[in-house]
């Protein structure tokens, strides 16, 4: 590794950890924007569906992630920065889709008899990317911050819909005093579905969470066929998209995700995904691509 | 994207991965002796000065040297006290001997070194460093093969040259240097310390003639090798080929000092047909430390190599996912322990199929998490 990622990867670190600490966001997003996608739930509660933003912003993620180097080049003044959330923002056509996902979760969740609220515009970022980028000590402050948060707001269970938020959570509570209950939506839920897929695991629910058996058994009960190959779907063999790499490499993250898709389309062309960032790098390779909240009910 | 290499890999692990796991579920008791093992390991780990001390008596007692390195340089001036004037030696394979360097060392000094494992002998005359820990060639196809066999064995050798005439071209050539050599060098895949044994398994019968036809064997190995009994020893061995999809092994050697015989009234005499000296040396180059560190479970590894097909920073950047011969998601691991080397890490994608597959059931993706920590903690 040259010094020049290091350097890079130093000034990111940096930025987003000022950043998180001063307004639990890791980089400035218009908050306002991305929680409008429902005014139905109850503001707090003592369960709270949490979406870290991660399904509204994943298909900027890779613009940032493009723009980072040079913005660590130049050191862009935080007052311009924060014009980029203004600057930078998904297409209609994605945002819709991220909004109808959030939505069928919340109805999914709720012919399930479970009640919740959201914190809205309020909603921190949960650290994730500090996490997975090895930055521990930073992770480990900003979850006693995120704590704090929580608790002040009298949160006791949370509701997670996406690996990386409930990953960051659920090992905030092997690192630090963090004792409120973390619940993926998934385990939560019996849905109904359709169609024949292959399915490209979560690395965080199938492997690292351990959520590989589950996953498959409620998709099976639910009326959606699955396709399997040792090589390419078992917990074993299956392998990632090649997302957090692109902190590292663009490049390199777009290729694997390319190989990864050529392995997937060996078994079926339709492809189903769990991950809002597995299916931002896996669908420019992948034309029949759906999150498993796209096609359940 | 490098498309031989792609290729090279897609074959490896279709040839390997359905194997392994057959040999698994064909033989239930190796996944219950990993776990037997793995608690074996970690009482080591715990009281590792003990367990060296005690490899050490047994290694005496049965009439062997015993030598403790605490880093690279430490351990070649102790192989060069040894080899003294002797100028052919053979090698088996190991990644420790290309930790401390021992190859290019020796060749400095002029001797005639020459690696035995056919995979380890393509790697040297190709100049080159191993790209997986037990199949250090997978990354050289039977064309670049053929070449390389041509510019530097045989002539006759081009690339409709069948896979079995090349295997016997370079036998030809080995039993030569096996003939001549005067040291061998080997590692080592367990070592017991009631009885000072080293176990050695391979498929090739290479690491037989380098243990037995020179006047000398010297065994170089890390302190993570230690095992605390022979049955324990023997355990390690068969997970390690297991996993690593050779079940049965062909052979596993085991060396219990220099070579001796009772023959005459009963009374043992060394040396006899085999070798007259033998030597252990097991070397420390920031073993301990990682013990005494949040890196102990790495340790734990015994190199079968299954890892590397779980890893889609393996598949995609082979060698350079890593520091060879430490590459791969264990290898991440190896160059932190011994190199200090965390640079890699930041290739690492978490996708944790290396813990799933590790028969020591190392979590792997929250050690490269440590080491990536280590890297950026600036």
């Amino acid at each position: 590794m040259d010094d020049d990622t290091l350097n890079r990867i130093l000034k990111m670190k940096n930025m987003v950890f000022e950043n998180l600490m001063e307004s639990y966001l890791p980089f400035p997003i218009d908050k306002k924007y991305y929680s409008s996608w429902t005014d139905k739930l109850p503001k707090d509660g003592d369960t709270v569906i949490y979406t870290s933003y991660m399904y509204q912003i994943s298909g900027i993620l890779k613009r940032y992630e493009k723009l980072f180097p040079k913005i660590s080049n130049i050191n862009v003044p935080k007052r311009l920065m924060g014009l980029s959330k203004f600057l930078i923002k998904p297409g209609e056509s994605e945002i819709k889709r991220s909004f109808s996902i959030m939505n069928n979760i919340v109805n999914i969740l709720q012919k399930n008899h479970i009640n919740f609220g959201y914190l809205y515009d309020d909603e921190p970022y949960s650290g994730a990317i500090l996490l997975e980028s090895g930055f521990l000590k930073e992770f480990m402050e900003y979850g006693n911050k995120l704590n704090d948060f929580f608790k002040s707001r009298g949160i006791k269970r949370i509701i997670t819909l996406d690996p990386h938020t409930t990953n960051a959570l659920k090992r905030l509570k092997t690192m630090i005093n963090f004792d409120i209950d973390v619940k993926n939506y998934i385990e939560l839920i019996n849905f109904n579905g359709s169609g024949e897929y292959v399915i490209h695991d979560s690395c965080l629910y199938s492997r690292a969470m351990d959520m590989y058996g589950l996953i498959r058994d409620k998709i099976n009960k639910s009326g959606i066929k699955i396709n399997e190959n040792y090589l390419t779907t078992s917990k074993d063999m299956g392998t990632c998209c090649g997302g957090p790499l692109s902190l590292i490499s663009v490049n390199d993250s777009d290729e694997i995700a390319k190989l990864r898709s050529e392995k997937l389309l060996k078994i079926n062309n339709n492809v189903l995904v769990m991950c809002p960032l597995c299916y931002q790098n896996l669908s420019p390779h992948v034309e029949n691509i759906k999150d498993l909240a796209e096609v359940i009910s | 994207m490098n498309y031989e290499w792609n290729v090279s890999i897609d074959k490896a692990i279709l040839n390997n991965a359905p194997n392994v796991n057959k040999i698994l579920e064909d033989n239930p008791y190796i996944k219950e002796t990993a776990k037997e093992l793995r608690s074996k390991k970690l009482d080591v780990l715990g009281n590792i000065d003990f367990y060296i001390d005690k490899t050490e008596e047994s290694v005496k007692r049965s009439g062997g040297n015993f030598h403790f390195a605490k880093d690279s340089s430490e351990a070649m001036e102790i192989v060069k006290g040894i080899i003294k004037n002797n100028k052919n030696i053979v090698l088996s394979k190991s990644n420790v001997l290309y930790e401390i360097k021992l190859r290019e060392e020796l060749s400095k000094l002029g001797k005639d070194v020459w690696e035995t494992d056919l995979g380890e002998y393509l790697v040297q005359i190709n100049n080159d460093m191993p790209s997986h820990l037990i199949a250090p060639a997978i990354h050289l196809s039977k064309e670049r093969i053929s070449k390389l066999l041509n510019e530097n064995l045989d002539k006759s050798i081009n690339e409709n040259t069948s896979v079995e005439d090349m295997v016997k071209a370079v036998r030809k050539f080995l039993m030569e240097k096996y003939l001549a050599s005067e040291v061998g060098i080997t590692g080592a895949n367990a070592i017991s310390a009631d009885t000072g044994s080293v176990l050695l398994i391979e498929n090739e019968g290479n690491i037989r003639m380098d243990t037995v036809l020179p006047g000398i064997h010297i065994a170089i190995t890390g302190i993570d090798k230690i095992v605390p009994t022979l049955k324990d020893a023997f355990n390690e061995v068969i997970v390690q080929a297991s996993y690593a999809g050779f079940y049965p092994p062909t052979y596993i050697n085991v060396t219990s000092g220099p070579s001796a015989t009772g023959d005459i009234e009963l009374q043992k005499v060394s040396p006899a047909t085999g070798p007259r000296e033998f030597h252990l040396i097991v070397i420390d180059n920031g073993r301990k430390e990682a013990i005494n560190s949040d890196l102990r479970e790495s340790l734990l590894c015994i190199r079968c190599g299954r890892c590397y097909f779980s890893c889609p920073a393996y598949k995609y950047y082979g060698k350079d996912f890593g520091d060879s011969p430490y590459t791969g998601p264990t290898g991440i691991m190896w160059s932190a322990v011994t190199a200090k080397k965390y640079d890699k890490s930041l290739l690492c994608m978490h996708s944790g199929g290396c813990k799933e597959v590790c028969p020591m059931d190392i979590n792997i993706p929250e050690m490269i998490e440590k080491i990536k920590f280590r890297y950026t903690d600036k």
